[in-house]
Formats: structure tokens, sequence, C-alpha cells
């Protein structure tokens, strides 16, 4: 079966091939020599469960369907068996839906294919090799009756085979009871006879899970003596013991039971998302405006981290206490700090700097990321966001060891967050523009794309999304904005890919955010609003020359003798601040105003302060005249500060010998107040390049071509160079690990021996002759006849396999 | 883009541009639920508190509202964080009502079974609280109906208070609109306080707030006690009311210090309420003395804690209180919104000064330096001295006779702190002073020369400034006196708007000693009336004086 799907594979066209490839990309990673390879890594089951993982709960349940079947099945065959699965309805409501299962069906078909999890023409298809495994149990069944009665003992089996139906047959007893659980026929006679308790209990095993716990499973029982519901069904077969307390429904029944479907109530089509109506370009405005605030508040925190910040935990991540502190400095509730925090982390602007008492410093790349436009600097930290493999949803919550999760710690990693938030973010625009989804039905939406795929919390992650776009401006109202849009096809798998004349994220923003503006308003109070972002040069002039007192939309300046100081300090005139006041007031400057700056610029500098190492002080001025004069004193750096003082920039020792060296006979003097002042800069740190996590990032076409052309070559020089070859007799087996696996497989669903070569744990090479039962998790587990026993043997060590005969 | 002229900042300040073409349209839709918190030339502040929300809430607009009025004058996107935050504040409100049952008496009722169930969990709130009747509604001791709304409105949950009041003893009063009416705000202001049941007026000093009680009064018709700051102002209701209504002086009682007087309509001070003895309210017994269908705060920003606790008994009665400010430098603002009621009427200081009801003011701060000496005098002075002697500055005076004579023949009213200073000033300018020692007969009849321009001059100490009545003063210079509270800053200015005869601009000085403390609590001033809208400007002593010099009459 896996040469017929070789081969299959062999024959489909490259495109096809590179449609394979572009589906699942971990069949590339890395790139198979030959198409052999391909064909068997396309069947190794963690290849296998990555494919169904991303399948939807329709084109599951077609794979589910096929796999069931017994041989190859006809395209109109299996629309036949899907189409019972429909939930029953008025006769239009049915004809509807069965168009609706047709385009659904051609496409999944198509798609299935085309991704190599099924395989076939339309006349016969076949689920690939592995996928029968894989899905095991599928559609929520039980196992087959020949797995639940197989290590019952024959004479109990007799013993229920003589209570069901009396008879001789030739065949062993498992064979005969399968058989006759698999005649509709005979499991509805047995159906019949038990009470209506039993019959309860198996409706419910038939669509629920099909199994059960029960004290002493394993107790003999026969239908006279049969006292219980469950009894009643042991007796008949209907069910048996797996396990001391466990009981399965056997499959045979169960599909009996269901009545001819596989499924109950099949959707062809992804459920309805309910949400309120709202006007798109309103929630683009208040998105953009979220935005806006959003980048400041990231800004804000930089800021404030750059000048206090808070230490590392020595476990890692920030203190309760300082979030706490955060949030209120920044005016917001904790999550929001949280997430604030969070995100300036993801998009590299703070990171830990210092090895042992670490402190959250912002990045050399926060300096780069300030001086950008708003709208680009938001695009930042939205696709951080959305790329970010943590749950800033969690802070403050408690871990299973009862301890806080704190913020920045690396405990919030969830592998999934960043693929469930991406993947909230296209429901919210599956549901079109001016639509606001509930939750519930965001969160239903989610379950029904990926009904394999247990991500742990998948609710909350997606809960946490939603409320995260919202904050950061990625939605408004609830509603995907135009620029959120356009950031979900930054991430390919999830949105639409770029149209020509689309923009990206920053684009769209830009013209909601608001326009800069190079106009201040001066009032009497001694503040100035700005009344927009102001453009770059003129917001720092202010940061400088007053504080800022509001922040939004406009920002209020306030202008104190403090300020006005600093903007002196840093070179600014008195007629400079006016005459800048002046050019860029819209009104004339107020009279306070002006007389503040005047008055401060009056005083000061009127007491100048320098940095001296050293002086040298004599009442004679003339002496000191001579010393400035001598050339050698060139190198001391001397300044005279006063006829009688010199400063100079060399320690006092080197002063002391120099001036011996000139020849005369210095004392030196003890020092008070020597002090050096300098105020640090606000720090900054080198962060950890950060790697992007989660999102699965789809590989791009040239690399798809390239991996297909490289197969085909490969191929095509494997085919040419040899043909399979068997194991030499007597010597241990040896064989490409992929066909190994595929080979076991092969086993294991015929029930045959196989011998296989094995590295035993000291490294001996060993050889065994088995019957496998199954592989799971790297571990083939099989009945070792060499050993006459049931052992587990680690994939990886099996150099090789080869049939008995 | 929308053309807005309002720009809604993420901490909860509206910037208002007052040059826009809609200003005025956007003031008068913010206004229910934003508080006015600078009004400066150019663009004005408004924040929006919890507080602001429930006034709104209790004046019956709703959230969306709201949340309508800001998407609609803002310029810029509204945050959506702030939106949020205002819909979920306002639904707070009313969530929890105060209702009268018809066999239970006074019961807490909620629809909303989770809030009650949260609220009743509250330890504070279980002593309060009687017998639960049913899944929505709890009993309420009559006597705790006051408590309750303040532990309420502390959990955020403020409760509807719709239990009605009694009607009270009737006694008629009627106002006596001869030769003068009520002015439409007035009006408005006093009918609202009505419909309300009880609540607040906000009004500028010089507005004439006791005629809005006056008009409360008669709207109720049943006897009523005042609270009033001080005994001259009691005299001042007192005078006013028997102006203005049908009342005649037998009617109305003063119960002060010095007179206990108990009449249908009875005015005390807070002093006299808050006296103890031995531990005790000794006065209390006047809130029972009659049965008042009236309460009536004057300047509510200043009621003491001990009155809001009584005041928290009287919750079955009408209170109306009377302001200038809701600003309180306790912070107590959420007492005075669940004790006596929310806002029931406010308009900003300069919309009634454009309408003329309020005089303009000039402010004018005249900085003199000090001389060498006392520079270095200064310098060495205890840090607890320093602000006497800068303040106290004999270069002042000069400044001050410079400005009087710069003004003769207006009404000057000279404020200051220290008694010495006025004392020497009362010399120079030879003009009475007025201070704390100065009986309140002699202070009277000194008020009444003032207002007849028999004198007019005044040097007054910082007693003068609560509740008098100075109609003619025009000019005001502060000489001494720290930049206490936003209160008193108001009330000193409360001095010069009073609107005079002949229109004219008031004008107010302080003057400063330059480089010291005094500046720094000038600052505080310039901020203040800068932010009240008043044109501040800063001058130059020798500017005053040079001119003085040139003066010919000197």
């Amino acid at each position: 079966m896996s040469g017929d799907f070789t081969a299959w594979l062999r024959g489909r066209a490259d495109e096809q091939l590179r449609a394979l490839v572009a589906a699942r990309p971990e069949l590339i990673m890395p790139v198979p020599p030959h198409i052999e390879g391909l064909a068997a890594r396309a069947g190794t089951p963690s290849a296998i469960g990555r494919a169904l993982d991303r399948l939807d709960r329709f084109s599951l349940s077609v794979v589910e369907t096929l796999t069931l079947q017994p041989g190859p099945v006809a395209y109109p065959d299996l629309r036949a068996i899907l189409a019972r699965a429909l939930p029953h309805g008025s006769r239009a409501e049915e004809r509807r839906r069965g168009h609706a299962l047709d385009a659904a069906l051609r496409d999944a078909v198509d798609r299935l294919r085309e991704a190599c999890l099924i395989f076939g023409p339309d006349e016969a298809l076949l689920p690939a090799p592995g996928v029968t495994e894989a899905l095991d149990p599928p559609a929520g069944l039980g196992p087959p009756a020949a797995d639940v009665f197989r290590h019952h003992p024959s004479e109990a089996l007799t013993a229920l085979l003589a209570d069901i139906a009396p008879g001789d047959a030739p065949d062993p007893p498992v064979r005969r009871l399968a058989a006759l659980l698999a005649e509709s026929g005979t499991v509805e006679r047995l159906v019949a006879e038990v009470s209506p308790q039993a019959r309860a209990a198996l409706d419910e095993l038939a669509w629920g899970p099909p199994s059960g716990r029960v004290a002493g499973a394993r107790r003999e029982v026969r239908t006279a003596t049969a006292r219980s519901p469950i009894e009643e069904l042991l007796a008949r077969g209907l069910l048996g013991a797996t396990g001391e307390e466990t009981v399965a429904l056997p499959r045979e029944v169960a599909l009996i039971l269901r009545g001819g479907r596989l499924h109950r109530d099949l959707s062809p089509g992804p459920p309805q998302i309910d949400g309120v109506a709202r006007d798109q370009a309103l929630a683009d405005r208040t998105a953009a405006g979220q935005a806006f605030a959003f980048v400041r508040t990231v800004e804000e925190l930089c800021e404030l981290w750059s000048h206090d910040p808070p230490g590392v935990l020595r476990a890692g991540g920030l203190a309760v206490r300082d979030l706490k502190r955060t949030a209120q400095l920044l005016d917001l509730p904790e999550w929001t700090a949280g997430l604030v925090v969070e995100v300036a982390h993801a998009a590299g602007l703070v990171a830990s700097a210092g090895s042992v008492d670490g402190e959250w410093l912002p990045t050399s790349a926060y300096d780069v990321w300030r001086i950008k436009a708003t709208e680009d600097r938001w695009a930042l930290l939205a696709s951080a966001w959305a790329g970010m493999d943590r749950a800033p949803g969690l802070i403050g919550e408690r871990d299973e060891r009862d301890r806080p999760i704190n913020a920045l710690h690396p405990d919030l990693r969830r592998s999934a967050a960043s693929e469930v938030r991406l993947r909230t973010l296209s429901v919210l625009a599956a549901a079109g523009p001016g639509i606001a989804p509930t939750a519930a039905s965001v969160i239903g939406r989610l379950a029904w794309e990926q009904p394999r795929r247990r991500v742990a919390q998948r609710d909350r992650l997606a809960e946490f999304a939603l409320r995260e776009a919202e904050h950061v401006g990625v939605t408004g109202l609830g509603v995907l904005s135009g620029h959120g849009r356009a950031l979900l096809r930054a991430f390919p798998p999830y949105g639409s890919p770029y149209a020509a004349g689309q923009g990206g994220p920053a684009e769209l923003l830009a013209p909601l955010l608001p326009e800069p503006v190079d106009r201040v308003l001066l009032q009497a109070d001694l503040t100035a609003v700005a009344p927009g972002p102001l453009v770059s040069d003129l917001a720092r002039w202010l940061a400088l020359a007053a504080d800022v007192e509001s922040k939004g939309g406009a920002t209020v300046y306030r202008f104190g003798e403090g300020s006005i100081r600093r903007a002196l300090d840093a070179g600014q005139s008195a007629d400079e601040l006016l005459s800048l006041l002046e050019r860029h007031s819209a009104t004339p400057v107020p009279q306070p105003l002006r007389y503040l700056i005047t008055d401060v610029a009056r005083r000061h500098g009127r007491i100048r302060v320098g940095t001296a190492s050293a002086y040298i002080r004599c009442d004679d001025p003339a002496v000191l005249d001579e010393v400035v004069a001598d050339r050698r004193a060139a190198v001391l750096r001397l300044r005279r500060l006063a006829p009688t003082v010199l400063a100079s920039k060399t320690s006092r020792a080197t002063l002391v010998d120099a001036l011996r060296a000139m020849g005369y006979a210095p004392v030196a003097e003890s020092l008070e107040g020597d002090m050096l002042v300098a105020r640090a800069d606000a720090r900054r740190t080198e962060g950890q390049p950060l790697a992007r996590g989660g999102a699965a990032i789809a590989p791009d076409p040239d690399m798809v071509a390239a991996a297909v052309r490289a197969i085909r070559a490969g191929d095509d020089a494997h085919l040419a160079r040899r043909g399979p070859t068997d194991a030499p007799r007597g010597q241990v087996p040896r064989s490409p690990s992929a066909a190994t696996i595929s080979a076991l497989q092969e086993a294991i669903r015929q029930g045959t021996r196989v011998w296989i070569g094995y590295l035993d744990s000291q490294g001996h090479a060993t050889s065994r002759i088995l019957e496998p039962a199954r592989m799971e998790g790297g571990y083939l587990t099989a009945y070792d006849e060499t050993r006459a026993a049931v052992h587990r043997f680690a994939l990886h060590r099996i150099t090789g396999i080869a049939d008995v005969n | 883009m929308n053309d807005g002229p309002l720009i809604v900042q993420s901490d909860k300040t509206l910037l208002l541009e007052v040059d826009h073409e809609r200003a005025d349209e956007c003031r008068k839709a913010i206004a229910p639920f934003a508080e006015l918190e600078r009004a400066p030339e150019h663009v004005h502040t408004y924040r929006v508190t919890p507080l602001a929300l429930w006034n709104a809430r209790a004046a019956g607009h709703d959230a969306e509202q709201v949340v309508d009025t800001l998407i609609g004058f803002s310029r810029y996107p509204v945050p959506h964080a702030l939106l949020v935050d205002v819909v979920e504040t306002m639904a707070r409100y009313g969530r929890l009502r105060l209702e009268k049952h018809p066999t239970h008496g006074l019961v807490l009722t909620s629809t909303d079974r989770a809030v009650l169930e949260e609220v009743l969990r509250s330890k504070k709130i279980q002593p309060l609280v009687g017998e639960r009747i049913d899944a929505e509604t709890v009993m309420v001791h009559p006597s705790e109906r006051g408590n309750i709304k303040q532990v309420l409105l502390k959990l955020g949950w403020p409760a509807d208070d719709l239990a009605g009041y009694v009607d009270g003893e009737h006694h008629a009063i009627a106002l006596a609109e001869d030769g003068w009416t009520l002015r439409p705000y007035q009006k408005e202001a006093a009918d609202a306080f009505w419909h309300g049941g009880s609540g607040v007026v906000v009004l500028p000093c010089g507005a004439g707030k006791t005629i809005v009680g006056a008009a409360a009064m008669a709207h109720a018709q049943a006897t009523t006690l005042i609270l009033v700051t001080n005994t001259v102002s009691a005299h001042q209701w007192k005078q006013e009311l028997i102006k203005r209504t049908s009342l005649t002086a037998d009617e109305i009682g003063e119960y002060t210090g010095t007179k206990k007087e108990i009449r249908p309509v009875t005015i005390a001070t807070y002093q006299v309420m808050t006296t103890k003895r031995q531990g005790v309210y000794r006065h209390l017994e006047l809130f029972d003395a009659r049965d008042w269908g009236l309460v009536v705060y004057d300047e509510v920003h200043l009621l003491p804690a001990p009155i809001f606790r009584m005041t928290a008994d009287l919750q079955a009665r009408r209170r109306i209180g009377l302001t200038a400010t809701l600003v309180r430098e306790d912070g107590r603002e959420g007492d005075v919104f669940s004790l006596i009621g929310p806002k029931r009427y406010d308009a900003p200081w300069k919309e009634m000064e454009n309408q003329g009801w309020i005089a303009p003011a000039d402010c004018v701060e005249v900085r003199v330096t000090l001389g060498d000496e006392e520079r270095l005098a200064y310098a060495m002075s205890e840090a607890e001295e320093r602000y006497r002697f800068c303040a106290t500055t004999p270069s002042k005076n000069r400044v001050a006779e410079a400005l009087v004579r710069r003004h003769a023949g207006e009404q000057v009213l000279v404020i200051g702190q220290y008694i010495d200073q006025l004392d020497e000033l009362g010399e120079h300018l030879d003009a009475p002073v007025i201070k704390g020692e100065t009986r309140v007969r002699e202070r009277e009849r000194l008020f009444q020369a003032f207002r007849d321009k028999e004198i007019q001059v005044l040097v007054v100490s910082k007693v003068a400034n609560f509740s008098i009545d100075l109609p003619e003063a025009s000019i005001a210079i502060q000489v001494s006196g720290t930049f206490g509270s936003r209160q008193e800053e108001a009330q000193r200015l409360g001095r010069v708007l009073r609107p005079k005869a002949d229109g004219g601009g008031a004008r107010f000085y302080s003057v400063v000693s330059r480089d010291t403390v005094d500046q720094d609590f000038a600052a505080h001033r310039q901020r203040f009336l800068a932010e009240q809208g008043y044109s501040y400007q800063i001058i130059d002593a020798d500017e005053v004086l040079a001119e003085g010099e040139g003066d010919p009459a000197r």
C-alpha cells in the first residue's frame, strides 16, 4: 500500500508537489533526498499529526469517513455516506445542505489530496499511509471488536458465542464474534433483548466517549445470570472489557447503533459568526485613537523606566509591586500595564540588563523606534504583539504550584499564544467589515477550524486576544479595523495576501492619526497646548523647556522655573526661547510667560560651577603670573579663577611634582568638598535579539520550488541507482528509517511478523523477530518472539527491517 | 478627520478650544458630565470624574449621550478605554435605589441582584441594613439613610435616593420682587434644585447665591434652617432675606455665639454647631427644635466634618448646598455628593461675566526687590520666619501707597495677613483697619461707611475673607497672605468682583517680594487666577513708584 502511495506521489505534477510542500512545510525540513523519502516522511506519525491538526471539522470528517471504509471509495459513495450525517430538516433545508455539501466536499477532497492525506483518483480514494493509525480512534469510535476481545480467554468467548449465536463454526471465537457484531441484524436482535436502562447506556456510548469505567469489568457473566444493565451488555458482547475496570463499545456495534452515520449533524461549512453591526469608519477611527494612545503609553513606559528602572526578579520577570507601581504611574489598570510591558518587551524596546542585580531598561532599539512616525511605531508594536508567544492575560494569576505569574517572566510563554491570537484575528477578518463578533461565536469558530488541536486554554487565549486587540488598537468597537486587517496580512497563513494597491498597516493608519502640528497655544497660566502631535523638532524642544502635564490627542505643557532653567542649561538663551515661542505660537506670548523667562534668565548663570581636580593658591599674584607663563606648565592645563587662584585638571600629586620640577616648593593642601557631580544619563541596554515565536511562517514560493526541484532530481538519481534490496541472509537487516517506519506500520496493519535489527541499551547490535502491536511516541510496542514477551523498542534504535520469510 | 473643538486626553481631561466656532455648543454639551478645571484664555480644561458622571446620571443624562457627545465633538479619535470607562462608571449610578416601601419603610432595592449581593457582603454595609425582604430588597434603618449613601458611594455604587422628603412645618415665604427681579440663571438654579429634590448649586462669588437660597425657600414654603460660615455672614443673610422676601425680622432668628434665637427661619453658624462642651455637641437640638422643611448650606466647600455627620441624620429633609466651587481641599467631594446631593446647577464664572452679572477683573502682580541688606537678613532668617520677613518688607508699604494714589477716588481694599503690617499701612494711608479684635458692631459700621463711600480705603485682615459684602470695592491690594487654598483665593477675588454701579472693571493687585518664598506663593495664585480666565500681568515695583513720583498731585 505504501508502494502505491509512493508511485502515486511520483506521478504527481511538479506543481502539485509544490502545493503539497507549501501546505505541509515540515516535509522539506530538511529536504528529503527523493520521492520515496518524501512519501516516507509524509507518512510519519508526527508529519501526519501536524497535517491533521490543520484540518477543519468537515475535512477531518471526510478523512475519518475514508479511513473507516474497508477499501478504496469512489467519490459519489463518499458523498452518500457523508450526506447521511447531515442534520435532518425540511426538504428545502436538506436540499440547501446538499448543495453546501457538494461544494464543500469537492473542495475538501481536492485539498486533502493536495496535502497527500488522501490519494488516488476520484474513482478510488484512499487515506494516505499512516493516516488511519494517526486518526485512531476515528470519529469518537471505540476499538474494533477484534481488538476489544483479543485478550479474552477463549473459553469465555466460546460461552458468550454459545449464548448469543448457538451453533458451530470452524473460525476462532474472536473472529466469529467480530463477524457477528458486524452484522446489523444480529446487533439489532441483541439490542432488542436488553433492558431499557442498558439501551440508554448503549446510546450514550454510541455518540459519547466509547468506553467507561466499571468495577470488575472482567467478571464472568452469562445472559441468563446477568443482573445489571452493564452485565446484560457484557454477556452479549455489546460491551467488552478492555482492562480490569474499563469496558469499551466495539466499533462495529457503535456503527450500527449510529444508524449508518459516522458523524452527528455534520456541517459542511463553518458555523455562522454572530455579531453586532457597526459603522466601519467609526470603528477604524476608534481603533486609531486607541492605537495612538497605545504608542504613547509604550513611550511613556520607556521614558519612565529610563530613569527609574525596576529590578529583574531573581527568577526573571517583573515584581508584582513594580507592575502595580508602573500601572499607577501610567494610570492604567494592571492587566493593561502588563500588556504594555509585554508588548514593549516583545518589540525589543525594553530588556533586562545586568546579570546579578538586573534592571529592566529601554534598549537602544527604543531610541530608533522613538523617532519614527507614529504609524510606523504602531505597526512595529502591533506586529510584535501579534507574533509574540506570550500570554500577558495570565499575569497576576497563579500557576499550578500556586505561585503568582509575573510579567516578563519566562513562565508566561504559551507556545500557542501567537497562533490563537492570529486565528482569532482571522476570524474577525472573516466576519466581514463592520461586524463586531461576539466572543462566544469567535471561540466556536476557532474550535470548528481546528478540532484536533488540543490547545491548552485556547478559549481563554482567544478571549485575551480579543481584549488585547481592542487595547492595542487593532480592533475598534469590536470590529477589525482596516489597519488591523493589513497587519494580519503580514502573517501569511492567516490574512489574505497583499493585493496590488493595498497599503500596509502603517499606511492605512496614518490618515486616521492626528496630523502633526507646528503650532501651540500659549496661555497665561503658563501652559502651552499643542492641539495635536507636534512636529518632532518642536516636540523635543518643548519637552526641554516645559513639563508635560497631560497627554492624549493633544499635549499640555507647563512652563515653570525649573523647566525654563533646564532649557537655559541646555544652552538656550532667553531671547532664543522667546523667539521660538513667538514663531510657534498661534497667539501672542502672554505677559506672565515672557516675564517668567526673562526673570529666570536674569538669575541664570550668576553662580558658576566647574570641576577641577586640584588648585594652586598663592597670596602673591606675581608668582602665579610666573607659573602660568612657564611653558612647562602648559601640560598642566591651568586656569586662572582669580588673581590668587589657579585651577588644574591634573591631580594634586602630579601638580605638586610638576611644580617641584619647575623649581617651586609647593605644599599639598588637604581638600574638603571636592565633588564631582555627574548626573547619569538615561541608561540603555543591548537587548537580546528576540526570536519570534509560535506563528508558523509559510515558506516562500522560491524555497518551495527549489525544494521540489531538488526532490525530483534526487529521485531520478535514486531510481537509476538502485532497486529495492532485501536484507542479506544471516545479517542484521538495514534499511532507511523512513522505510522502517512504513514497513512497521504495514506489519501492524497486517498483523504480520517482522525481523528487525536493534541496538540494545549497551549498543550491541541484535536481531529480533517481532509481532508489532502499536507505534507511538517514538516507541514500538511488540511481542518479541525471541524473548517471548511484550517489549517496547525505541524506533531510533531499530537499524533495519526485513520480512521474516 | 473630524474638525471638532474638543480634544479628549487619555487622562480623562477634555480640552476645549474656545475660539472654535462650535465651542459654545460643545461647552453646553459637555458641561453636565465634566467639571471645568481650568479656564485660561484659549483652551479650557474639563475633567471627567466618576462624580461628574454620576452628577450627569442624576440629572437624567445617559451614557450613550455622553459617548455621542465625546465622539461628536472630538477632533481626534476618542480612546476606546475612556469610552468603556464612561459607560461602566455611569452604569453604576442608580443600580441601587433607596425607596420608601409601603409596609417596610426605608428599603434598598436593586434590579441587579449581583450588585445587591456584592454590597451586602461588605462589612461596612451590614450594620446599616435590616431584614432581607426579598431577593432584590433589603430594609434600611431610617437613621442610616445618610451613612448608607456615603458607604455605597465609597464602594462605587452610588445609590439613587428616591425615598422622598418630609414636608416640614409650613411657613409662607414669598419673594418680594419690588424693584428687582430674579436673574434668569438664579431662577433656573432654584428650579433645578427643586425638581432634583436635594443638591448643590454652583455659582461664582457675587452671582447672588443668597437670592438662589431665598428662591429655594419660596419653593419650599416651609420652616428653614440656614447654616452659614460666620456671624457676619449670618447678619448678611438676615438683611438680604428681609430685603428680598416677605419675611420680617421677627420671623428670622440668629443662632450664633451671642444670640440663640429659634424662629421659623433660623440662621446658624458652622462654628456654633460644631462647638463641643465636655465632648458633646451642645447645639444638636437645634436640628430637632423645629420640623424643618428645608436646610440651606452656605459655602458647601467649607462644610466642616462634624456638620457632615449631623447632615447624615437629616436625610429626610430637603437640602440645598450653595457654593462657588465643588473642589474641596480635603477631597470630601464624595460626601457632598452623597449627603447633600448631586450638583443641580452650574455656571462658569466667565460666562456670567460675559453676561454682565459679575464685573471683569484684571490681576496685576507687583514685584518689589528687597534691598541688599534685607536680602542678607532674609537669607539668614529662620525658615519659619522667612515668609513673614519677606511679606512685610517696608518696600511693600511704599508700593501700596503708590497704588492707592494711582487709584485715588476709587474704593480700595488693602488685604494682609500680619497685623503689624496692617496697622502700619493704616497709619500711612490714613485708613481704618479691620482685624480680628475689631468688634462686630464697629466692623459693620466701617463696612457701611465704606459702602456709602464715606471711607474710600479700608485695610482688612484675613477675617474679612468670608461672606462679607462690599459692593463698591473696585480695587483690592493684597500685601501679604500665603496662597492658602483655592477657595481663599476665590473669596479674595470675590471681594472685588461684585458688580459695580458704573460697570467699571475691577482690579486685583498682589504685592510680592522678588526671589523669596513670597514669589512662590504668588506663582500658585497666578496659576489659579489665570486658570480662572482672568488676565494676569506681572510688573516691577519701580514702574509703580516712578509713576507715583511723576504724579503732579503729590
